[in-house]
């Protein structure tokens, strides 16, 4: 993935020259993400689903709803899993196979911020306690690759979940059976956003594009919920934050973030 | 068949049919010459070819081009040369016959994601093309930005004995140096002079295929000048 990305060193000395002037390479300012547009129920035969375009990277996000089988410490809530992958036609190095150590963490980073910002009102999902829930699995697809997957990911997911619809399920003889056309909407309770900066030479810097993702020195992802609070993160790199840089950052994903959930709402 | 136009050909597209030699990226099906790749065709004396419009680079020995260096063994750097192989660059090319692993260091003078312009040594597809950085006009690129065009497209890109390029570089006040793996690397004193030769590398690159290149990207450079 993009941690193997090598960036020339005219572009990385060009990179670093223009931030100590306050410009970035593609002209925004140091807050400010990419264009992002969200389209939904772009999978028909899915749940829910969405695009996300951040820039130009592009990710197609798809939710299936299906009874499972809890698992044993959780019966009483309903079970959410989200995934992710980078598919080949999105980057030069992007191979298919079993998902590199980066493609894991993307997966679990889009997973954490929607399960513990607690976006699904889990407890409404039980069919029967203990023996039968609804399950929703997110399934993230990485089409075009220009850096911030991370956020591209978040978008995406949470766009794809607050759109779908759940299949109404009855519990007939233990077993839970479909009633065709019915839905529900999903019990939603808040739109977690994530915002991920880059520090690159000191500055920080909000929505790296690939070419500032592959010189920066350290990462920091902040996702926050509809009340403008911090519910999930990851730091990454081999670089480390200040304290005030920390607060500093989390301020900004708040600000930032505030921005991202209005298009999300508006995308339903 | 004389006074055969050159014609937008895809792969499996039958050229001619007749007595023709079948030359580059074309193969004799029967009795037609058919195309093994897009581009355009060219009937010429008897012989038939297709110039290719797209398509990666393939290293030929003597070949100019610029690399980047992704890694480095104890004998020798691994370049990116924009292609399916990679180029090789012996430590002893940069220190010297008397090259030891142990006593010099290799990421002093070379540093993953530095570039290079070098020439093809060896490129006989057995194994990893073989480059060099001793030479005139080669070694470190220190300054200019890099513009990444399609290979089949530089020598559009040149014209006819330079053309095309001395006129981008006279009326820009800026020096581009032509990888022929598609890198070019442009500097120029001059940042609106920069913009506009990297501007006018990429009018070419979109507009290859027409006739009266020339005179658009003069038209450009002139009406921007201004």
């Amino acid at each position: 993935m993009s941690d193997g990305l090598i960036i020339d060193q005219l572009k990385k000395n060009q990179i670093l020259d223009l931030l100590k002037e306050g410009k970035r390479v593609d002209g925004r300012q140091f807050d400010e993400p990419r264009k992002l547009t969200i389209d939904i129920g772009v999978i028909p035969k899915a749940e829910g689903s969405a695009r996300a375009r951040l820039g130009d990277t592009e990710v197609v996000a798809g939710v299936k709803v299906q009874p499972e089988r809890p698992f044993p410490d959780t019966g009483d809530k309903g079970m959410l899993i989200c995934t992710a992958e980078i598919l080949p036609i999105a980057h030069p190095s992007a191979e298919t196979g079993p998902p590199q150590p980066p493609v894991v963490e993307l997966a679990r980073v889009t997973d954490r911020g929607i399960r513990e910002s607690g976006m699904l009102d889990m407890k409404q999902l039980v069919l029967e306690k203990d023996k039968s829930v609804i399950g929703v699995f997110c399934d993230n697809a990485v089409t075009d690759h220009d850096g911030n997957l991370f956020d591209a990911c978040s978008y995406a997911s949470t766009a794809a979940i607050n759109a779908c619809k759940i299949p109404k399920y009855e519990m007939q003889d233990e077993k839970p059976v479909k009633i065709e056309g019915e839905f529900t909407e999903p019990p939603i309770t808040t739109l977690p956003v994530s915002v991920t900066m880059a520090k690159i030479g000191g500055f920080i810097v909000v929505d790296p594009t690939i070419e500032e993702w592959g010189i920066m020195d350290a990462r920091i992802t902040i996702t926050s919920n509809s009340d403008g609070n911090v519910v999930a993160l990851q730091k990454g790199g081999s670089d480390g934050f200040t304290q005030e840089e920390l607060i500093k950052c989390a301020e900004l994903s708040v600000k930032v973030g505030s921005k991202i959930r209005e298009i999300i709402k508006q995308s339903k | 068949m004389s006074g055969e136009r050159k014609r937008h050909v895809i792969p499996g597209e039958v050229i001619t049919s007749g007595s023709y030699r079948a030359e580059q990226n074309t193969i004799q099906v029967g009795d037609n010459i058919v195309s093994t790749i897009v581009g355009l065709s060219d009937v010429h004396d008897g012989s038939v070819r297709v110039i290719p419009l797209t398509g990666g680079y393939l290293p030929k020995d003597d070949d100019l081009v610029i690399g980047k260096i992704s890694s480095h063994s104890s004998l020798s750097w691994t370049a990116d040369i924009n292609s399916c192989y990679v180029g090789m660059l012996p430590a002893s090319d940069v220190f010297g016959r008397d090259y030891s692993s142990s006593s010099d260091d290799m990421t002093a003078k070379l540093a993953k994601g530095d570039l290079i312009a070098a020439r093809i040594v060896n490129a006989d597809m057995t194994r990893d093309p073989l480059i060099t950085i001793s030479g005139r006009e080669l070694g470190k690129i220190d300054s200019g930005e890099l513009v990444k065009i399609s290979p089949n497209k530089v020598p559009r890109l040149i014209g006819k004995r330079g053309s095309m390029i001395q006129m981008i570089e006279s009326s820009t006040n800026s020096q581009v140096t032509i990888g022929q793996n598609g890198l070019l690397v442009v500097s120029s004193e001059d940042p609106n002079g920069l913009l506009k030769a990297i501007q006018a590398i990429e009018l070419i690159e979109e507009q290859a295929h027409v006739a009266n290149l020339t005179d658009q990207v003069n038209e450009m450079l002139e009406s921007k000048s201004e």
